[in-house]
């Protein structure tokens, strides 16, 4: 348990504690650079990003009203900023599926050996299944599935109603699962 | 590796093969980010804090307390220059009332000037009262009893000088016809009549010349009149 909570923490922030956003980013800064990274498939541009995503904070501070947690906040925010990038690097012609499958295999190349002794084959499938679906979709799985434990934090991150998360993790799903047959060849073993 | 890998939220599913891969992505790798994006981030908190303080001593002088002192000032400033700009009614009125009584202070002194036995007062009196003949009959009779009639030459042509230039107005003119008709004495029928003669008005010669046939005045002054009209018509 933390001894300060986030939503304490922020507030004095706002308050003009600059030094308490020392405390949120290193309890963060790994899952929103992972977040991040899942987004844009660059360790350069989502170190930048984190960068820009806990700034963000120190100017925002004021603006947290308490509704929901703050870490639901901090990756809306996060989302926000990610999909900004994502958006100027379309118009800047590198968009981000042309060196989907190299980033891909930069993640599996990170793996630690326990996993890739595990299942180094599905694990290879389903991380190339997953950066091959829409960021849209791989947002709301990643979310879903590393960051939040409940679908009303999963939803203020993601700037929709709970229902809205729920059908949204759903198809996102289905994205995943048809993708990784396709690659596959075959369904799923289950 | 995230603390929250373990859980998630409940994903529910009938699909066999999306269960399953929701229990794959569990073991997804997940990648650190390096030691340079603490110390930049670091870096950069210093600057941006030390910006924020700059701002906010800078924004402290627009705080609640600092506004409410500057305006309180104001609202002050404003009362104070009202009150000393415009009196209220009663005090209006009390200033008007002492200005009237000035006025007329200033008025008695002026008459009494003029008919004080030093001839440098009565002087002094023709000065003052030069102002004030214009608007006060009474001064005005005054002033023309000085220069009909003064014993001192000097107070006398000051006393026409005053009057001259307003000879020619309808409330001088007539207070100047009305002494020139009551005169009985010959020498103050003939300042009177100069004085007409001088800087009267076209209208005031007629009357002059009409006072002169109806043998209201001297005869002398008459033929004195006479003779300066028709001067000045060739």
């Amino acid at each position: 348990m933390q001894a300060v909570s986030d939503e304490q923490l922020i507030q004095w922030v706002a308050g003009g504690d600059a030094s308490c956003l020392g405390t949120l980013f290193e309890r963060h800064h790994r899952s929103v650079y992972q977040f991040c990274l899942q987004l844009t498939r660059s360790p350069a541009a989502s170190e930048d990003l984190v960068q820009d995503v806990f700034l963000k904070l120190l100017q925002k501070a004021s603006s947290f009203r308490g509704e929901g947690s703050c870490k639901a906040w901090i990756f809306n925010i996060a989302r926000n900023v990610a999909f900004d990038y994502l958006r100027r690097a379309e118009r800047r012609t590198t968009a981000v599926d042309d060196n989907g499958d190299e980033s891909s295999e930069r993640l599996i190349d990170h793996r630690s050996t326990e996993q890739v002794a595990a299942a180094e084959q599905n694990l290879n499938l389903v991380a190339r299944a997953l950066a091959e679906i829409p960021a849209t979709a791989r947002e709301v799985i990643w979310l879903g599935r590393f960051v939040f434990e409940d679908y009303e934090d999963l939803a203020r991150a993601l700037g929709c109603t709970v229902s809205a998360a729920r059908v949204r993790m759903h198809r996102a799903m289905q994205q995943l699962n048809s993708t990784f047959t396709r690659m596959n060849g075959v369904p799923i073993d289950v | 590796m995230s603390d929250k890998r373990k859980s998630g939220v409940p994903f529910e599913s009938e699909d066999a093969g999306e269960q399953k891969l929701w229990r794959e992505l569990e073991d997804l790798p997940q990648e650190a980010p390096s030691q340079r994006l603490r110390r930049r981030f670091y870096d950069e908190l210093e600057h941006a804090d030390q910006r924020l303080h700059r701002r906010r001593r800078w924004l402290d002088l627009f705080t609640a307390p600092a506004l409410a002192a500057a305006t309180a000032c104001v609202f002050v400033g404003v009362i104070i220059g009202v009150l000393l700009r415009s009196p209220s009614a009663p005090e209006h009125a009390e200033l008007a009332q002492l200005q009237q009584q000035v006025a007329i202070l200033n008025r008695n002194l002026v008459l009494d000037r003029l008919d004080n036995d030093s001839a440098s007062k009565r002087l002094l009196g023709v000065i003052e009262a030069s102002d004030l003949a214009g608007r006060d009959p009474e001064v005005m009779r005054a002033l023309l009893e000085r220069a009909v009639d003064d014993r001192v030459h000097s107070v006398r042509t000051a006393a026409i000088d005053a009057i001259g230039p307003r000879v020619g107005t309808p409330a001088v003119g007539d207070e100047l016809m009305a002494s020139l008709e009551k005169a009985e004495s010959p020498l103050v029928q003939l300042a009177l009549a100069d004085l007409v003669l001088r800087y009267g008005n076209q209208q005031q010669l007629e009357q002059l010349l009409q006072l002169s046939e109806r043998g209201k005045l001297h005869p002398d002054v008459a033929q004195h009149v006479k003779s300066s009209v028709s001067r000045n018509r060739v």
